[in-house]
C-alpha cells in the first residue's frame, strides 16, 4: 500500500519538478523535448525525425528558409499542429490528443503569433484577463492586477482600455506577449513575432523579448532576426526541408557553421 | 372609407402580424444558433444530419410548409393552434437561413483567433462562446436584420390559415369596399411602416458594435 503510493509519487516527480523550476536549483527535466518527431501534410513530409531538447531557462532560436518546417515544429510543441509519430514532452509530460490534458499543458506554454491574433472585440485589458478569469478562475480585480503588471512590463500600461485595432502593430504584438505572460507560463513560444511588423516597430518587440530572456524565461523562438539570435539566444537551430541541419551556440553558428547548407543560408541572410 | 380609415382598419391586424413575428423569432433564433454552430462543429454523419434538417426548412416553399403543417398535422392527431403552426413554419424557415449566416460568420473568422484562444488553454466551449460567436454575430448583424425583415413580410402568408393579420384585414376591407387599389396600396404602406424602423435599428446596431472596434477592417 505505502509502496504503491511512493511509487506513484516517484512516477509523477519529473512532472512536479517541471512545474516549480527554480525551487530546487538546476533541474534536469527538459522544458521541451521532441524525439523522433515526424509530421506529414498529406504526402508532404513536413518534419523529418526531429530531435530537440530545450532545457529549463534555455533560449533557442530556430531559423531556416521558408517552408523548412520551423513554424510547424513550434506549433507541434503546444499541440496546435497534430503530428503522426514521435513524442513531444513538456516538462516531462507527454503531449497527447486528449483535450483536457492539452488544455492543461497549454496553460503553462505561452505562444506569440506572427499575426498577433489579439481578440479584436475585446479591450487590451480584457484580452489579457480573459484566460486568467475563465481558465485559472481569478477574480476580476486579481486578474486586472496581473494584467496591469505585465502590460507595464511590455511598456504599454496606458493602452489597457483601447481595442486592438486602435494600436500599432508593435503595440499589438507587445500586448500579445503580455497576454501570454499573464498565464505565468514556463515556456514561451514565438512564431516569427516580428515578421509582419513595419521595420521601425521591430525593435520595440525585440527589446521586450530580450528583457524576457534576461529574466531567465525559457524561450523557443522562430525568427529571421539574426541580431536577436546573437544577443539573446544560447542555442541556434538551423532547419531546412523539414530536418534539423545544425545546432550550435550563436558564436559558433555565425562564425563557423559546420554545414554547407547553413553557410549558404547565412550568406543570403547576412548579405 | 377614407384612406386613413382603410389604413387604421388594416392595422387592426397588426397584433397578429406582431405576434406571429415575435413567436417566429422564438423558433428562428435558437434554431439558427444551435444548427449554425452544430454545422460548424460537426463532421461526418452528424454533419450530414444537421445539414439535412437545415435544408428541409430552408429549401421548402413556406406556403406549402404552412398548408402541410396546418392541414396534415390534425390528420395524424396533432392539434396545434393556427398561430403556433404559422410561427413555427415561418420561424424555422427564417432560422434555416439564419443558421447559414451563423455558420458563414464562424467560418469567416481568422483561424488565428481559435489558435490564440486554444494556446491560452481555453476549452472549446469557451472559445466558441467568448471568442468566435461574438465576432461572428457582429459580422453577421446586417444579414440577421435582413432576415428579420423577411420574417415580418413573410407573415402575410398566415392570412391563408385563418389568422386575422394585416393582409387578412386588407382582403376583408377590399371585399367590402371594391377599392383594391386603395386598399392594397395602404397594405404596402402598412408593411413599410412596420419594417422601416427595423432597418433603421439595424443600421444603428451595426454602427454601434462595429465602428469603434474596427471589426469591419482586417488588420
Amino acid at each position: 500500500m505505502s509502496d504503491g503510493q511512493s511509487m506513484r509519487q516517484a512516477a509523477s516527480w519529473p512532472a512536479e519538478i517541471g512545474q516549480q523550476h527554480g525551487a530546487r536549483g538546476p533541474d534536469q527535466t527538459a522544458a521541451v523535448e521532441a524525439a523522433a518527431l515526424n509530421k506529414w501534410f498529406g504526402s508532404f513530409h513536413a518534419l523529418k525525425d526531429i530531435n530537440l531538447a530545450v532545457p529549463q531557462g534555455g533560449r533557442i532560436v530556430i531559423c531556416g528558409p521558408s517552408g523548412s518546417g520551423k513554424s510547424t515544429l513550434i506549433r507541434c510543441v503546444n499541440g496546435l499542429e497534430p503530428f503522426q509519430s514521435g513524442t513531444v514532452r513538456i516538462g516531462g509530460v507527454d503531449l497527447t490528443r486528449d483535450q483536457k490534458q492539452l488544455q492543461k499543458i497549454r496553460r503553462s506554454v505561452g505562444m506569440v503569433f506572427q499575426q498577433f491574433n489579439l481578440f479584436p472585440h475585446l479591450t487590451v485589458m480584457a484580452n489579457c484577463t480573459l484566460a486568467l478569469r475563465r481558465v485559472l478562475g481569478k477574480s476580476r480585480t486579481e486578474a486586472a492586477d496581473i494584467a496591469a503588471h505585465y502590460l507595464e512590463r511590455v511598456r504599454i500600461p496606458e493602452q489597457a482600455h483601447k481595442y486592438p485595432a486602435q494600436l500599432s502593430g508593435g503595440q499589438q504584438q507587445r500586448v500579445a506577449i503580455a497576454r501570454a505572460l499573464c498565464m505565468n507560463p514556463k515556456i514561451m513560444l514565438f512564431d516569427e513575432p516580428t515578421s509582419s511588423l513595419d521595420p521601425e516597430m521591430v525593435k520595440e518587440v525585440l527589446d521586450v523579448m530580450i528583457d524576457l530572456a534576461a529574466d531567465g524565461m525559457t524561450m523557443l523562438c522562430v525568427t529571421h532576426e539574426m541580431g536577436f539570435a546573437r544577443e539573446a539566444a544560447d542555442q541556434v537551430v538551423f532547419m531546412d526541408q523539414g530536418s534539423i541541419v545544425e545546432t550550435a551556440s550563436p558564436a559558433t553558428f555565425f562564425a563557423a557553421p559546420s554545414q554547407e547548407r547553413t553557410r549558404l543560408f547565412l550568406d543570403k541572410m547576412l548579405r | 372609407m377614407t384612406t386613413v380609415e382603410i389604413f387604421v382598419g388594416i392595422f387592426d391586424g397588426f397584433r397578429i402580424t406582431a405576434t406571429v413575428t415575435a413567436l417566429g423569432l422564438l423558433f428562428a433564433v435558437p434554431f439558427a444558433l444551435i444548427f449554425g454552430v452544430a454545422q460548424y462543429l460537426t463532421k461526418g454523419a452528424a454533419h450530414l444530419a444537421v445539414t439535412a434538417v437545415i435544408e428541409f426548412w430552408r429549401s421548402s416553399a413556406v406556403i406549402i410548409l404552412l398548408f402541410v403543417f396546418y392541414y396534415v398535422l390534425p390528420v395524424i392527431g396533432i392539434q396545434l393552434p393556427a398561430i403556433t403552426v404559422a410561427a413555427m413554419v415561418l420561424g424555422l424557415n427564417a432560422g434555416g437561413y439564419g443558421s447559414q449566416a451563423v455558420r458563414a460568420g464562424l467560418q469567416s473568422l481568422d483561424r488565428g483567433q481559435f489558435e490564440a484562444a486554444a494556446a491560452l488553454g481555453l476549452p472549446r466551449g469557451h472559445i466558441l462562446a467568448l471568442i468566435e460567436l461574438p465576432q461572428a454575430l457582429t459580422r453577421m448583424a446586417p444579414t440577421f436584420i435582413n432576415q428579420f425583415i423577411q420574417l415580418i413580410k413573410g407573415t402575410a402568408l398566415v392570412s391563408l390559415v385563418t389568422l386575422t393579420d394585416m393582409t387578412f384585414r386588407a382582403k376583408e376591407i377590399a371585399e367590402l369596399e371594391y377599392n383594391p387599389v386603395g386598399v392594397y396600396t395602404s397594405l404596402l404602406l402598412a408593411y413599410f411602416v412596420v419594417c422601416y424602423p427595423v432597418t433603421v435599428f439595424g443600421r444603428w446596431v451595426e454602427q454601434r458594435s462595429g465602428g469603434r472596434k474596427g471589426l469591419t477592417n482586417e488588420f
